[in-house]
């Protein structure tokens, strides 16, 4: 018998904290609920769950004050579940240090893929185990050569520029993960660099360009509207 | 209630624009005394063009303040120049303070008659947009009733009746997720409505790619109806629109859906976007049965359009949808528009761009 991974859920509305454990303990994890952030945060501490679901609105506190009492000490996984409207949630959620987040209302796959990223980009330090060991990150037929620097396209050269690389790379460091515009922005660009995403946009646009069949149906790159951008993550 | 204050400002509200339609319409009077003295040497006519001139000022600003400043200089302006001895104030004429008190009492009555023509425009505008909540919230009700009356029922079948088949059961439980994902889209319909809010706030738009919008909407829409075939076309070159890219996937997810749900035999759509006369123009294209005659007056009318007989009862109405769509276009400034193809429907939508020089980085 295999050691099932603890996830705690974190949700005042009984039906969905419900629905959730029954899907992730039939999924081969161990659901744990907790109803308020109260019971949330010292379930933390004497549990050590390996994952975490946090509904951002709480009756008794905010999630994103549980996100940052959390991110003090620990740099456990968090998936945020917020409402599609609230994108500067999503977003000031991000940037607080979570890791993804899930919009209400979501499907059992979406739910399943999010948690799986989410706990393997905490097993390996790099944020991608295929990147640790060959350098390389190959989704279908894309690869990203972090040696040389190359994006290759069913094996060739796609020619982007720097900065063009260094947003595929960075996005493929971080693949199946939301990354916001202004995450992208720092790490790229340093922290100084204006709040401004254009440039970054124009960038996106011609990245698309050269390795997307047709822009508008975007293969590898997605874009997450009003928050950021996630790469296709590997099976 | 207002505060005194606030209302007294409101009274004598200053705007640049009602700045320059006093002082053009001040400057005619002024011109036209000139000229009509040129053929007429008497000063009778002076008197009466700066009333009309006060009259029309005070009609067409807002507030007392502009009225009340035109009167005072219209009777100086009539003393000092069109009055002899001319270029020179002279007060002690006979029927001065008579000129001056019409010159005042025209303003001030005046003034108060559109400031209370303003005020019934406003309260007709109230109740028409509270009349339109009304509908909504009723049309809302039904669509909602519905789906939760199968859902509801198909529960308690699963419930109360343990002997079902498993294929019944499945059949049921597909019902129960159709109908609860109908409502979560009339709820975020109700939500993008908020967000629009109401006619004074503006919603926040920021340049954002067409493409990528049209992707996410393109890729949720894939999710939800794998069977249709869609092609989706962006411009080569990157478009910036300005928007709220979460009103415009809504539009395009409504769209979209329509195009399925109500074009009933719709098997592809085409969903492009395209620079046109300094509009970004998104278009949604279908091979169905098209948008049916009766309906085509009514489609944009921006009323919700729902049957009140009760025999409307059970079907699901695209008034919602399509309202909260020209809604959000027309919160963006732009326009829409739907017509019949030789095959199927199209619905498109423009959206303001920002001039050429602004957008280029």
């Amino acid at each position: 018998m295999n050691i099932r991974e603890k996830i705690l859920v974190v949700e005042d509305e009984k039906s969905i904290s419900h629905f959730i454990s029954t899907i992730l303990n039939n999924n081969g994890y161990e659901a744990m609920q907790a109803r308020s952030g109260t019971e949330a945060l010292s379930m933390i501490s004497s549990h050590c769950p390996d994952l975490i679901i946090l509904d951002l609105g709480l009756p008794d506190m905010d999630g994103t004050e549980i996100l940052q009492n959390l991110r003090s000490w620990s740099s456990l996984p968090v998936v945020v579940v917020s409402a599609r409207s609230h994108e500067q949630d999503k977003v000031d959620a991000l940037d607080l240090g979570a890791d993804d987040y899930l919009t209400k209302p979501f499907g059992t796959d979406e739910l399943l893929a999010r948690v799986r990223t989410a706990i393997r980009h905490t097993r390996t330090a790099s944020g991608n185990d295929e990147i640790a060991r060959n350098g390389t990150y190959t989704v279908r037929d894309l690869t990203i050569d972090y040696n040389k620097h190359q994006v290759l396209m069913r094996g060739e050269n796609v020619h982007l520029t720097l900065s063009e690389f260094r947003i595929v790379a960075l996005l493929g460091k971080y693949a199946g993960k939301v990354l916001t515009y202004d995450f992208i922005i720092k790490e790229l660009w340093g922290p100084r660099a204006s709040g401004d995403n254009q440039i970054l946009r124009v960038n996106m646009a011609n990245i698309r360009r050269k390795i997307e069949k047709n822009p508008a149906e975007p293969e590898y790159l997605f874009t997450e509207v009003g928050v950021g951008y996630r790469m296709l993550e590997g099976d | 209630m207002n505060f005194p204050s606030a209302s007294i400002r409101c009274l004598f509200s200053f705007s640049w624009r009602d700045c320059l339609v006093s002082t053009g319409i001040f400057f005619c009077a002024v011109e036209f005394c000139i000229l009509l003295r040129l053929a007429d040497s008497s000063d009778g006519f002076a008197s009466p063009i700066f009333v009309l001139a006060v009259l029309l000022i005070s009609r067409l600003t807002n507030g007392y303040l502009f009225g009340l400043i035109a009167s005072v200089l219209g009777v100086i302006g009539v003393n000092y120049i069109f009055t002899y001895p001319y270029m020179a104030f002279n007060f002690t004429l006979s029927g001065y303070p008579l000129t001056f008190l019409t010159f005042l009492m025209v303003s001030i009555i005046t003034s108060t008659l559109t400031t209370q023509i303003k005020q019934q425009e406003r309260l007709r505008a109230e109740n028409e947009k509270e009349k339109m909540r009304a509908n909504l919230l009723r049309s809302v009700s039904h669509d909602i009733r519905t789906p939760l009356t199968s859902i509801i029922g198909a529960t308690s079948a699963i419930l109360e009746n343990p002997k079902l088949s498993p294929t019944e059961q499945q059949e049921l439980l597909e019902d129960i997720r159709n109908e609860a994902q109908w409502l979560i889209r009339v709820v975020e319909n109700l939500l993008s409505i908020t967000r629009i809010g109401d006619a004074g706030t503006q919603i926040t738009k920021e340049p954002e790619l067409a493409e990528e919008v049209l992707g996410e909407s393109v890729r949720k829409f894939r999710k939800r109806f794998p069977a249709v075939a869609i092609s989706v076309e962006a411009p080569s070159v990157p478009l910036f629109v300005p928007m709220d890219p979460i009103l415009i996937e809504q539009v395009l997810s409504n769209l979209l859906e329509n195009a399925v749900v109500h074009g009933k035999t719709t098997s592809q759509i085409r969903l492009s976007v395209q620079e046109k006369e300094h509009t970004a123009c998104f278009s949604v294209s279908d091979n169905g049965q098209g948008i049916p005659k009766k309906e085509f007056h009514t489609l944009f009318d921006g009323t919700l359009k729902h049957s009140e007989t009760s025999s409307g009862d059970g079907k699901r109405n695209m008034g919602l949808g399509l309202s909260v769509c020209l809604a959000i276009v027309r919160a963006h400034g732009g326009t829409m528009n739907a017509k019949n193809l030789s095959e199927g429907a199209e619905f498109s939508f423009r959206l303001p761009l920002p001039k050429k020089e602004e957008l280029s980085i």
